[in-house]
């Protein structure tokens, strides 16, 4: 029996190296052979999903991209889902940045699905507006004065020349917002600055991180639903019927998270352990 | 109560604002009334209680076991020899948190003037590496030790967020401090802070209002200062009368809004479910 | 003096004014200004400002390289890597015109700059954040004690957070929950009465109960809801989370108004030095 406590209390003392080197392991190995867990999306991914269902078609939406390439595994499955779900409902996409990182994750989920997938028509059926310097006063610019803030898109073509233009002037001229965000500037100021003032509807895609501090807004009706992290941009993926790489690393998340409850219960138990001997002596 | 001065001035304010309502009030969005009279009646409070602990009043704030290990954690540094590392957050100085995070190192750069201890605080903006090195210039000054100031002690590393991290973790491992400080506005690259600090077996303190980072500054490090304690540290630390008055209006006002709160729902439930009363949501409600 | 207190004090005190007063006025160049141009002034500064924090890193790096302070090698790399940015920023499109103007070529394939972004900054970034994988499984590991009650109620809610949401936890039947509980409770009881016969009678009768309920109702996977770790998952979400998530962030607000209230209204002037 002491024999086992012993070991008990060896794990409750481990080098935290032997920990990263069997997290490694475990999300590794999934993502090799993947295991194919079912995903079942939740009410808040939803309601994202009804509500972009819901647009008439032709309706204008706009995509606000501010993530970078740290939580690229996260948001840009949102990004390509919800891209994808908009393109195929053949509704008008405005693409934004609050980031300038998000620039370049913007290019290459247009690159992806607008180009390659569907054979969208720049100007036509989407445009590229770019990133602006300005943090919220970006977001307060594009719900005063659009045209005013960006006279020309990221490919440096003036504004009044893209067709897809025509009538946009500010944020009311929108039918939808969202937002793919891991921080700030982003989803925090869209509903404080536009979505909420003007009644414009928006759903937000967010890290895992962020939820907490997105969910009030939920809640309070503010944003009809929010994607969490790469759980939420997996249970997108499952609604629209086209798995991506969010879906593909659920498998590698669970383990994971498997794995780290099996170290807290066994620390807890060496933690017992330990408060028992020493209560003896 | 006595402080006639005060009464004066909020009386004279409120007669020229209802001057002005009653001749039309130009130039006012009526809908956002309720917010305006608000926030004067927030200002008001925290005045009243800033005037009153100026006149001689005293309050009692709890002990917070966070900035009472700060000088603990600058003594620490000084008998082990080694620096103490500060890091005011990666945002710039338009966010309150990174203001907050400068006056604290004020106090910091008091403390390692008076003890000798060298203080590296690395920084992710321009504008907080300047407000930051007078912040600590001036501290040094008022410790009778300009000499001990140097301006490399306050530098510039990136903006990048997890760049800034690399290169804090990097002086963290290399330099290994005895002590370290994060106070301010903080993002994922919290933890990542945090547990290399801990790595290195230094004594951590955090401070910060970001409530996603929160969670992660208590498990890694020894002390967190969490949202409102944080701002409140320039009043614990310096314990001038006019910061601490402030914080007593804090209290004050979230005593306010907890007794709005509860009469909110007493209103809304009797209107929901029998009509009575009014749909308190739409007079709190402002866009 | 006076340009070192007073006037600063005096720019902050009417700035802030007009800021929050700002959002009260219907008056057209007000709200433009509050809107605006005040962001965008200090984003101004701040941009003019990034060369002092480049000027500064460049100074302290150079001289580590000069005076062969330990380390100075990683110096060299910086200081490379600034003046590789810099080249292909400003200098070195690497494409011609006509697939890329100059500003356009930041985010155009075929780039340097593009090429930078693509295997030198995304790379780097992701490691830095992948740490935090590594980091959290290790912090959880040394702070997830049952220290107290408040510390074990933490670590339950934990575990089924991080259970109920991923996909593994809609796999794990409700019933397979309601046996953990009856031999948690078992081991509970078993600490508490020091007797084998009442943990064994517990444990038996709790066991028998899940069983017959299960039996009878076809053993669904996720009913009882209650037990059902993602149903459990989300109600902690949606209300005891979001209940603490909003009292924080009252505080916080309120912590953000009393602080710029005393920089607006001049009582706090550490900016300034004082």
């Amino acid at each position: 029996m002491s024999k086992i406590q012993d070991t008990f209390l060896k794990i409750g003392s481990i080098d935290r190296r032997w920990i990263f080197l069997i997290i490694a392991a475990v999300v590794i190995v999934p993502l090799i052979f993947p295991v194919g867990l079912p995903i079942r999306p939740t009410d808040t991914t939803k309601n994202v999903y009804d509500s972009i269902e819901k647009l008439p078609a032709g309706s204008k939406v706009l995509l606000s991209v501010e993530y970078s390439p740290s939580t690229r595994p996260e948001n840009h499955p949102m990004t390509i889902s919800i891209l994808r779900h908009l393109f195929k409902n053949n509704h008008k996409v405005f693409i934004t940045c609050l980031w300038p990182d998000g620039q370049f994750m913007a290019q290459d989920a247009i690159n992806q699905v607008a180009k390659q997938e569907f054979n969208k028509t720049y100007g036509v059926d989407y445009v590229f507006l770019g990133f602006r310097p300005g943090n919220e006063a970006v977001v307060k610019g594009i719900v005063s004065n659009l045209r005013k803030l960006y006279t020309v898109d990221v490919y440096q073509k003036k504004i009044d020349e893209i067709p897809l233009m025509n009538g946009i002037n500010n944020f009311k001229d929108f039918d939808f917002l969202f937002s793919s965000s891991a921080g700030f500037p982003g989803t925090i100021e869209w509903v404080q600055y536009a979505s909420d003032p003007t009644g414009i509807p928006m759903a937000s895609g967010v890290t895992s991180i962020q939820v907490n501090e997105v969910m009030p807004y939920v809640q309070a009706g503010q944003m009809v639903g929010v994607l969490a992290g790469m759980p939420g941009a997996a249970e997108y993926e499952a609604l629209i019927n086209q798995k991506g790489s969010a879906t593909s690393g659920m498998d590698a998340q669970s383990v994971a998270h498997l794995v780290i409850v099996l170290f807290i219960i066994l620390g807890n138990v060496s933690f017992f352990i330990e408060r028992n001997r020493s209560k003896k002596y | 109560m006595k402080d006639k001065q005060f009464w004066l001035v909020t009386g004279i304010i409120a007669f020229i604002f209802l001057l002005y309502w009653i001749m039309g009030h130009p130039y006012l969005y009526e809908d956002r009334i309720v917010m305006l009279i608000t926030m004067f009646l927030m200002g008001s409070t925290l005045m009243y209680n800033v005037r009153y602990a100026q006149m001689g009043g005293e309050f009692y704030l709890r002990p917070i076991p966070g900035l009472k290990a700060v000088e603990e954690a600058v003594g620490r540094s000084t008998e082990m020899g080694r620096p103490i590392l500060y890091v005011p957050g990666i945002q710039d100085m338009d966010q309150v948190e990174t203001v907050a995070g400068v006056i604290v190192l004020g106090h910091v750069a008091k403390m390692t003037a008076r003890y000798e201890t060298s203080l590296n605080v690395p920084v992710s903006r321009s504008i907080v590496m300047k407000a930051a090195r007078e912040a600590c210039r001036e501290s040094y000054m008022i410790e009778g030790r300009p000499d001990m100031f140097n301006e490399d002690m306050v530098h510039y590393l990136t903006d990048d967020q997890f760049a800034y991290a690399a290169g804090v973790n990097g002086i963290m491992v290399r330099e290994k401090p005895a002590a370290c400080m994060y106070m301010g506005k903080f993002y994922a690259e919290s933890l990542i802070l945090a547990e290399t600090g801990n790595s290195i077996g230094a004594i951590q303190i955090a401070g910060t209002a970001s409530q996603a980072q929160i969670p992660f500054f208590v498990t890694a490090c020894d002390y967190t200062l969490i949202g409102e304690e944080f701002f409140a540290a320039s009043a614990y630390l310096s314990k001038k009368p006019e910061l601490i008055g402030g914080v007593r209006g804090q209290d004050m006002i979230k005593a306010a809004v907890i007794v709005t709160i509860i009469f909110s729902i007493i209103i809304m439930t009797l209107y929901d479910n029998t009509g009575i009363g009014f749909d308190v949501s739409k007079l709190l409600t402002i866009r | 003096m006076i340009w070192k207190r007073q006037i600063p004090i005096l720019i902050v005190t009417i700035v802030g004014w007009i800021t929050l007063l700002g959002w009260f006025i219907d008056q057209p160049d007000i709200q433009e200004f509050v809107n605006d141009d005040a962001t965008q002034w200090f984003d101004i500064l701040a941009s003019f400002a990034i060369i002092l924090g480049a000027l500064n890193l460049i100074k302290l790096q150079v001289q580590k390289i000069l005076y062969q302070k330990p380390g100075w090698i990683y110096s060299v790399v910086a200081v490379m890597g600034f003046l590789f940015a810099i080249t292909a920023g400003f200098f070195v499109k690497g494409v011609d015109d006509s697939v890329a103007q100059w500003g356009a070529h930041v985010t155009t394939d075929g780039t340097l700059f593009k090429w930078m972004f693509d295997y030198m900054f995304s790379p780097m970034s992701a490691t830095m954040f992948s740490l935090l994988a590594f980091f959290v499984a290790s912090a959880s590991y040394r702070a997830f004690r049952i220290r107290n009650f408040e510390a074990t109620l933490l670590l339950v809610s934990g575990i089924i957070i991080m259970v109920g949401r991923v996909p593994i936890g809609s796999v794990i039947s409700s019933w397979f929950v309601m046996y953990l509980i009856v031999l948690s409770a078992g081991i509970y009881i078993n600490v508490w009465k020091k007797d084998m016969n009442t943990t064994f009678v517990f444990v038996a009768v709790g066991i028998s109960i899940v069983t017959i309920a299960g039996f009878m109702y076809g053993w669904p996977i996720d009913k009882p809801g209650i037990f059902y770790l993602p149903a459990i998952q989300e109600w902690i979400y949606y209300y005891p989370n979001v209940a603490g998530a909003r009292s924080i962030m009252i505080g916080i607000g309120l912590g953000i108004f009393a602080t710029s209230i005393r920089y607006i209204l001049g009582i706090e002037r550490s900016y300034i030095g004082e």
